[in-house]
């Protein structure tokens, strides 16, 4: 496949756009620098550290909430964590710069997790409703505990002491642009590394996350604690900043100007926070001068009704899309010269300005700028990292053949089911059902819509509990194990209806996959350890032999939903190979394939065999199941009606009066007996 | 133990305001899987126009065109802010914009009512009564009736009527209930005019007991998200017993403790929840379908 030429283009690519990246990087490095000789106003110097600051805490924001999905509104309170420790320990205690900021980290990450662990427990808004609360308590609690903040009255202090030597305003303005250069740098290798591919992979299916033993509580948990001591060190490099903080300046408001920030400047990018970081220090300004602000407004609605009237005329967007903002837009700048007074409306702005935002700028302006130009010019972006990684075939089995060595000592019998009972209210999906799976075999399960097939999948996969029974995997029960810690365990899954990561691309699908073979934690991604390159470079190489087993290599830098649908199918089975099963459970793989799919498909589960895999097959394509299948178990209404060999099977009269209703020719559970998808 | 007695009924008349709140949450929660984080604003919106009013018409007469203006204000937050967001099926989109129109709402409200709290005219006596030895004010007892007249208003409405039926099978399953010819749309706007009708009443029973002011609805809203997440944000009973719970917490830590720190013990009190049962005291856990 490297002979290929769409690959050799993309390398070709890639190559010259991290030569672009790196001049990029070095412009805006020389850019920084010089800014203090350029203009050495100290107001302006102050403000561009605040952007700095304001940047660190609003790259950590992203990861929870461009990343992970969720919304925080305590990430003020967290930045006031932080400024408070710095404050305290330099007020009380005198401590030296090197060792406030980093108790400023550990402080807040110990608050972001005491925050998370319950408020992630449950999907849903919790952790906006609880990081809310909690910013009121932070504020009561700094001004209340007045015997170690100073209450009301705030702390003061000066700029930090590095070797005796305090440092001044500009020269503390060079310290954090280097703290600010090395966080995008962190970032950015934590949310490329597999972290970063958890944290995504949670968002698009959370499901099939934790089918991937990528635990989606455990991930979240994770993202929002490296949230939380980002801005734990923005709040301790912001103390030292000011030179005086007092409780009021941790307020709602404020995360709500992080959150707006955020939206504002771009999700998922490193360059959107860092815009939204300028906006929002310089809303202020712009929220207090009446003049400005009828000067931006008006600025802004041509822009707009510039850009409006061009997509209309290039008929990218309709006049009913555009209306309703331009509306607002036009309405926003006739308030600007009909209100005399900007500080009594100044609330009413902002909210106005969120509205637009997350209706109009969802993407937010990087979003946008970039959307933009690939509708033009599709080869200039690239959304994705591209991976040119070869697997070979011995690499793709590797785990597989190990598990096969150890397969002598294991009980034969890799699953048993014993008397499962799953009742929903009064619904008895599956009435104690017994089955036993053997070792290297394919055991189908089949039987009519309804009959309780994919409840199994999902009691045996974790997502239901039983309501009685159980069931042993190897000898080991699988009672009161997460979906996570049972595909840790070796059962692998794919979804009757498809469930992958959308967003992500083929082969970051399957590294999702490969989470459970990365044993480098967070210091190794940040260091790029050895261990870790070690690991990632396996785990790509893998990846790519997956994606050749199942013939999906020339698609490996594709967009997971661009894929049609028998492909999608097939990435799946590719994605629960990647967990190195010992017992993997497909659950309609045939369906919607084309006959000639079906072929290769037949193929590859006989290959999974061959390699060791137990198989459990749900299938309504009787050809298939009667081809490949060692075994057969029959559900109907909840019940197990047969059991045995294909033929056998075939042949019981209770399965054809399942299949067909009333007495039937037994001759009629043929080939198409399977029911239309 | 006395004044354990009446601290723990002053904090049954706080609790039951935030019960109240907190069944806000839960009407708009059931039918859409979202809440309007400008809960408290509605509720301010409520006293400060019910003040006007009732300079005017009097306390009694404005309670029922009070509730028909927080009606209103639902309405617009939920076509304005929450249903934008539920067709593109954006968390991030709903919360925010109905944080967004809050602080809209209580800067509209700085305008129109100054910055400053106004005393809201009690319609009872203010002088407490004697019941069982334990000082009452007449207001409260109307707070706490109010509020689970409210309530069973509405249970009644779900469980009798056709209407309350659509809303009920709309929060079993969206879906489906779309699929039967119930226009889902309307039924989550009906929550959200009922969700603020509710606040707004709250708003005027709390008024005479506070102050009345644009900053009030802030800080009740807030409790109130305690409660639901306490009680459960889908179990009626749980509203009730989490905002007592609350109540009487507060009331006794201002007592015992300090008043600075009244609002802590509740966020203590959510956390430990969560950590222990997320679904709430009372509430049931969704099954998720794959």
């Amino acid at each position: 496949m490297s002979a290929q030429p769409p690959a050799a283009v993309a390398q070709v690519v890639s190559a010259s756009l991290r030569a672009s990246q790196l001049g990029l990087g070095i412009t805006i490095a020389l850019a920084l620098a010089a800014m203090p000789l350029v203009w050495p106003n100290p107001y302006y110097i102050h403000l561009a550290a605040l952007i700095a600051i304001y940047s660190v805490l609003l790259l950590g924001l992203d990861i929870v909430v461009g990343y992970t999905g969720e919304v925080s509104l305590g990430h003020a309170s967290l930045f006031g964590v932080g400024s408070y420790a710095v404050g305290v320990l330099v007020f009380k205690l005198a401590m030296p710069v090197w060792v406030t900021l980093p108790a400023a980290i550990a402080v807040t990450a110990v608050f972001g997790a005491a925050l998370a662990l319950p408020a992630l427990r449950v999907t849903g808004p919790y952790l906006a409703m609880v990081t809310l609360a909690f910013g009121t308590i932070v504020q009561i609690l700094i001004n209340e505990m007045d015997f170690l903040t100073n209450g009301p009255l705030g702390i003061s202090l000066r700029k930090p002491e590095f070797f005796g030597h305090r440092l001044s305003a500009t020269e503390y303005y060079y310290f954090v642009i280097v703290v600010l250069g090395l966080t995008v740098l962190v970032v950015n290798r934590i949310l490329k590394s597999h972290l970063g591919r958890a944290f995504e992979a949670l968002r698009d299916s959370p499901i099939a996350s934790d089918c991937m033993a990528v635990s989606v509580y455990r991930y979240k948990v994770y993202a929002f604690v490296i949230s939380a001591a980002l801005a734990g060190l923005a709040g301790g490099l912001f103390t030292y900043s000011e030179e005086y903080i007092s409780p009021n300046t941790y307020s709602i408001e404020l995360a709500i100007q992080f959150l707006l920030a955020v939206i504002m400047g771009g999700r998922k990018t490193r360059s959107g926070p860092v815009l939204g970081a300028i906006i929002i220090v310089m809303l202020p300004n712009l929220l207090s001068d009446l003049e400005l602000f009828r000067r931006l407004a008006v600025g802004v609605t041509v822009l707009v009704g510039a850009y409006a009237a061009f997509a209309l005329a290039r008929q990218r967007r309709t006049l009913q899309q555009l209306a309703p903002p331009m509306a607002l837009l036009v309405a926003m700048a006739v308030f600007s010269f009909v209100i005399d007074d900007i500080t009594d409306y100044r609330l009413t702005i902002f909210g106005l300005m969120i509205l637009l935002v997350i209706y109009y700028l969802p993407d937010g302006i990087v979003g946008f700028v970039r959307n933009t130009i690939q509708q033009m010019h599709p080869n200039w972006i690239q959304r994705h990292a591209v991976i040119e990684a070869t697997g070979d075939a011995e690499r793709t089995w590797q785990a597989a053949g190990a598990s096969g060595g150890g397969a002598a000592a294991a009980p034969d019998c890799v699953l048993k089911v014993e008397g499962v009972l799953m009742q929903f209210g009064g619904l008895t999906a599956l009435n104690r059902v017994n089955m036993d799976v053997t070792r290297h075999t394919v055991h189908g399960l089949i039987g009519p819509n309804g009959s309780g097939k994919s409840t199994m999948m999902n009691v045996l996969t974790g997502i239901y509990k039983p309501t009685g029974g159980a069931i042993m995997f190897e000898g080991q029960p699988l009672a009161g194990r997460t979906s996570a810690q049972i595909a840790a365990a070796g059962v692998a899954r794919t979804f009757q209806n498809v469930q992958l990561f959308g967003e992500m691309t083929v082969i970051e699908n399957v590294l999702v996959g490969l989470h459970h073979s990365f044993n480098s934690n967070l210091l190794d991604v940040m260091l790029h350890t050895p261990r870790y390159r070690r690991e990632e470079h396996g785990a790509r190489a893998r990846a790519a032999g997956i994606l050749a087993f199942v013939g999906l290599a020339s698609f490996a830098n594709e967009e997971a939903r661009n894929l049609p649908y028998g492909k999608q199918r097939l990435l799946e089975i590719g994605r629960a190979l990647a967990l190195d099963p010992r017992l993997i459970l497909l659950d309609e793989p045939a369906a919607g394939l084309t006959a000639p799919d079906i072929r290769e498909l037949v193929g590859i589960i006989r290959k999974i065999r061959e390699h060791g895999i137990t198989v459990i097959l749900i299938e309504h394509h009787m050809d298939v199941v009667m081809e490949i299948c060692d075994q057969v178990s029959v559900l109907d209404f909840g019940n197990k009606i047969a059991e045995g060999a294909p033929a056998q099977v075939q042949a019981n009269p209770k399965v054809v009066e399942a299949y067909l209703g009333g007495v039937a020719e037994l001759a009629a559970v043929g080939n198409d007996a399977g029911e239309p998808q | 133990m006395e004044i354990f007695t009446q601290l723990a009924v002053s904090g049954i008349a706080l609790g039951m305001i935030y019960a109240v709140i907190a069944f806000g949450y839960q009407l708009t929660f059931a039918t859409s899987r979202t809440l309007n984080f400008g809960q408290g604003e509605a509720l301010m919106l409520g006293a400060l126009t019910g003040l006007t009013i009732a300079g005017h018409i009097g306390y009694w007469l404005m309670i029922p065109v009070v509730m028909m203006f927080g009606a209103a204000q639902g309405y617009v937050v939920e076509r304005l802010g929450v249903a934008p967001a539920i067709k593109t099926k954006s968390e991030f989109g709903w919360i925010m914009s109905t944080i967004a129109l809050g602080i809209i709402f209580r800067n509209t409200a700085e305008n129109i009512w100054g910055k400053d709290d106004l005393k809201f005219p009690s319609p009872l006596s203010a002088s407490p009564m004697k019941v069982l030895g334990v000082n009452v004010l007449p207001m409260e007892i109307l707070v706490v009736v109010g509020a689970v007249a409210m309530m069973l208003a509405v249970e009644f409405f779900n469980r009798r009527s056709i209407y309350g039926k659509a809303v009920v099978a709309t929060s079993n399953d969206r879906d489906a209930a779309g699929l039967m010819g119930i226009n889902t749309g309307v039924v989550i706007s009906f929550s959200y005019a009922l969700s603020s009708l509710t606040a707004a009443l709250a708003g005027v029973l709390v008024a005479p007991l506070t102050l009345t002011g644009a900053s009030m609805g802030a800080v009740l809203g807030l409790k109130a998200f305690a409660v639901a997440i306490i009680g459960g944000l889908n179990s009626g009973l749980g509203v009730i017993v989490g905002g007592l719970i609350l109540g009487i917490a507060e009331t006794t830590t201002g007592y015992y403790l300090s008043t600075g720190y009244k609002d802590v013990p509740g966020l203590l009190l959510l956390l430990l929840v969560l950590a222990i049962k997320p679904s709430g005291l009372f509430g049931k856990l969704a099954i998720k379908k794959v």
